[in-house]
């Protein structure tokens, strides 16, 4: 169940990069980075808010910190290659890394669960806090999806990812609807990173991990598929969790890896995989 | 710059590069020897990127294989268990070769994927190759760590200190001629066709998956070389020194000196060792500039100054820092003599 | 009155390159004009600067006589001139319909897309209105509407982009390479087409065109352009009958007497 959590984050986070990457072509080192600042944020703000007030107001300052974010890492206009991006989101990624540091410390940071009581399902114990990550995992998820497929906005991002030289002719605004996939990439991550935390505490060094998994959730898809990054973020958090009992826990992430690189290459049989 | 050169121009360089440790105090000479061990894996990872438009972030995995087989042939059996006690040579020759069979093994199923998929599996390759180190802990000494590896010995002399130095960026240089000599040749042209579009490469009867194999088998055995020179440096191992930070790293070294340049690959590793080093000692100290450090400076300023410095650069130099230098030169010179179309 | 395009000396680089060498041209309201020359002679270079992707090095471009000389693309196509790209690129994973909507969102994006969405859902049904006319247009449109446009013909995309690009009700079309790949017949019709729209909705062209005969057809006056340069210009009948631009473009000087 636990895999099932830590997928769901994983997959939300993917789904950012996805967006992102779709969107502006960058790939966006500093996802995991968005999901540690959800954790962090949420675990500072829950003492004084209520918690869904407070994952509100998490969400919301994380998806402005993504729109800054996104805004650098696009760069200037004309002369920033998308290379460049990339390692502007690693530098990115780095210095929040550094200011969670200050701030909070290198000690891990959780906070209560949304109830202690588990439930009881036919025979089935559930703890609520997986249901309820599950639950808005799949909620978010779809509705990123129906935003993107029925709403002009949702149009615009997806002619940018298709052809941002076409949508500039057209009159959009690239530039600015890049940073709209930042923030509700971070916005999503942040998401992600605060419904886990209860079950998995967040350190400053978290972000890594997260963006690797993000990354080949991600990858699952090529970096273009909505849907694959969702299913690519549940089997990694299932796989890692199925053989933690097993192997030490140094190998979780590696065997992760090798299930998600077999699937790859089991796909790219059917297609051409570029 | 004509090939020849070019040519006389590493030489020459490399001449002085390999005289240098000598003139160097020994604070400073086991950073010059790190910047020489990481200019010979971006010089191979450029050729990778540049030239063939590969994608690896998993050069850190050859560069602790060939550390690690050095390290398990190298130390004689008194010391770790597993060790070997080969001749030193020896185990520095059959770092390389056993990087190369590896990625060649790898290299052919790794190479149909493409851009992301590409980008990604190296990822995973590095944290594989972790994962090993940890669970072969007989083999590689696991968490503790691999210890007594002897210095380098060639015709029974000792290279250690100076010499080490020198035989690291006496290596550098010989790479960087191998690399520019290949750039100019056919193959190189090969290299460049399949970098700008495999399609049209593969029409023109160019044997775009053998190209792309013997670049990742020549740039994972320079990266094992370099990193068999590493184990002979550090004489002892473990895998705190082979974080995923370094395959990230070697790439941002090749990017920030100059993307589709060798010359720009020595740069970027140069001045992203000197960088990193610089970061990690401004951390140490107790105050700066008057304010008291907390206590996690020494990360927050290798960690977060070292992001920040990574962006501002990028932002100004989005080519690398050689092709920026060089499209400033360009316009100074353009500066002074007009625009053409005021020359008209 | 000034012409609605007036380009002066226009100059455009690519690092040291010199893609366009000091090129003027003219257009007036509901004219059609066409650049034609060789490969590589600057022509999508040109209109490329005239439509904002690229700034100039030198020269200037007005429209309608406001100097919008390296303006972005969204400020040029609400000043009512719009391109219909070489090789179309469409949105291929949007559907048809989707691809023409965002012709008239683009016009209306400035800067805040806040904006723009609020200004889009309240001027729905004005937008509904353009939408229909362009299906009246192009019906194939109409029949695809649902469907990706990646999914489509060359030629149906062809349609697409055009239909894009009128929806943001532009008073100029300028258009680049419409032969592209495109079976003879399919572009006879978009000629046609096009010519249509020329004479009933005064709609002005301006067509980049390898196409010397195509150019010379559908066009009422052209420039030639090689090597960055304006070599001739003239009315379509005249440079047709010019010597050198038949043996160049025309296949000319090899007429067989019978």
């Amino acid at each position: 169940m636990i895999g099932i959590s830590t997928g769901s984050a994983f997959a939300l986070v993917g789904i950012g990069m996805v967006l992102i990457h779709r969107t502006s072509g960058i790939v966006n080192f500093a996802q995991g980075s968005f999901a540690v600042l959800g954790g962090l944020f949420m675990v500072r703000l829950v003492d004084d808010l209520p918690s869904g007030v407070a994952g509100l107001v998490t969400v919301v300052i994380v998806a402005v910190v993504g729109a800054l974010m996104g805004l650098i890492a696009v760069g200037i206009r004309g002369r920033t290659t998308a290379l460049a991006s990339l390692i502007i989101t690693l530098g990115l990624a780095l210095v929040v890394s550094s200011l969670e540091l200050l701030e909070f410390g290198d000690r891990p940071h959780t906070y209560p669960a949304v109830s202690e009581h588990a439930w009881n399902v036919r025979g089935v114990v559930i703890q609520p806090q997986y249901a309820l990550v599950i639950g808005v995992t799949i909620a978010a998820s779809l509705l990123l999806a129906l935003a993107l497929r029925r709403t002009i906005v949702g149009h615009a991002l997806v002619a940018c990812a298709d052809s941002s030289r076409a949508a500039e002719l057209v009159g959009l605004n690239v530039r600015t609807l890049a940073m709209i996939a930042f923030a509700v990439s971070a916005g999503l991550a942040a998401l992600g990173g605060l419904l886990v935390t209860p079950v998995v505490p967040v350190n400053y060094d978290s972000d890594v991990a997260i963006a690797v998994n993000a990354f080949a959730a991600a990858a699952f898809g090529g970096l273009g598929s909505i849907g694959f990054a969702f299913v690519g973020g549940l089997v990694l958090g299932i796989s890692e969790q199925l053989v933690v009992g097993y192997v030490d826990p140094q190998y979780n992430l590696a065997i992760a890896l090798v299930i998600m690189l077999v699937l790859i290459g089991w796909r790219s049989r059917h297609e051409v995989v570029t | 710059m004509r090939t020849a050169a070019k040519v006389v121009v590493t030489l020459a360089a490399g001449a002085l590069a390999v005289y240098l440790p000598f003139t160097l105090g020994p604070g400073n000479l086991t950073l010059y020897t790190l910047m020489g061990l990481a200019a010979i894996v971006a010089i191979g990872l450029s050729l990778l990127m540049g030239f063939a438009g590969q994608i690896s972030l998993g050069q850190g995995a050859f560069y602790a294989l060939g550390a690690y087989v050095v390290g398990i042939l190298a130390t004689p059996a008194d010391l770790f268990p597993k060790g070997r006690g080969l001749d030193p040579l020896l185990a520095l020759v059959a770092a390389p070769l056993a990087c190369a069979l590896v990625a060649a093994v790898l290299g052919v199923p790794l190479l149909r994927l493409r851009g992301h998929y590409l980008a990604f599996a190296t990822l995973a390759l590095h944290l594989i190759a972790l994962a090993l180190i940890f669970t072969w802990e007989s083999w590689t000494g696991g968490q503790i760590g691999l210890i007594g590896i002897p210095p380098l010995e060639v015709a029974g002399r000792t290279v250690t200190g100076e010499w080490h130095a020198a035989v690291v960026w006496g290596i550098a240089v010989v790479t960087l001629l191998i690399g520019l000599s290949l750039v100019a040749s056919r193959a190189g042209r090969a290299l460049r066709a399949i970098a700008t579009s495999e399609t049209a490469a593969a029409a023109a009867g160019i044997n775009v998956a053998g190209y792309k194999l013997q670049l990742f088998v020549f740039s994972a055995a320079l990266a094992g070389l370099a990193g068999g020179m590493y184990a002979y440096l550090l004489q002892y191992l473990s895998p705190d020194a082979f974080p995923l930070i370094v395959s990230i790293t070697f790439v941002v070294m090749v990017a920030v000196g100059g993307m589709g340049s060798l010359y720009g690959a020595v740069l970027g590793a140069v001045a992203i060792t000197w960088l990193q080093d610089r970061l990690q000692q401004l951390g140490t100290r107790q105050e700066l500039l008057g304010f008291d450090l907390p206590v996690q400076a020494p990360q927050v300023f290798s960690i977060g100054v070292f992001g920040a410095i990574l962006i501002g650069v990028m932002l100004f130099f989005p080519r690398g820092l050689l092709p920026g230098l060089q499209e400033l030169a360009r316009r100074a010179r353009r500066g002074r003599l007009g625009t053409l179309a005021a020359s008209r | 009155m000034s012409a609605l395009l007036e380009v002066d000396e226009l100059v455009v680089t690519y690092g040291p390159a010199v893609a366009v060498d000091g090129v003027s041209v003219e257009l007036k309201e509901g004219e059609r004009v066409a650049l034609v020359g060789p490969n590589g002679a600057g022509k999508s270079s040109l209109l490329n600067a005239i439509c904002g992707l690229v700034k100039p090095a030198a020269g200037r471009v007005r429209v309608d006589g406001r100097d919008v000389t390296g303006v972005a693309p969204g400020r040029i196509v609400r000043r009512g001139v719009t391109q219909v790209p070489e090789g179309r690129q469409v949105f291929p994973s949007l559907p048809v319909e989707a691809n023409l909507l965002l012709g008239a969102y683009g016009r209306d994006f400035r800067r805040e897309p806040l904006l723009a969405t609020l200004r889009y859902l309240r001027r729905r049904s004005a937008i509904g209105e353009r939408l229909e006319r362009v299906y009246a247009l192009l019906p194939a449109l109409r029949e695809l509407r649902a469907r990706p446009a990646g999914q489509t013909s060359g030629g149906e995309q062809q349609m697409v982009a055009i239909g894009r690009a009128l929806m943001a009700e532009p008073r100029l079309l300028a258009i680049d390479e419409l032969s592209l790949g495109l079976a003879p017949l399919v572009v006879q019709n978009l000629s046609a087409f096009l010519r249509r729209l020329n004479e009933d909705e005064g709609v002005a062209l301006l067509l980049v065109e390898q196409n010397a005969l195509l150019a010379f057809e559908l066009c009422e006056r052209a420039y030639v352009l090689e090597a960055g340069r304006t070599v001739l210009t003239g009315t379509s009948a005249e440079l047709e009958n010019n010597e050198l631009v038949r043996r160049a473009y025309l296949g000319g000087g090899l007429e067989v007497e019978a």
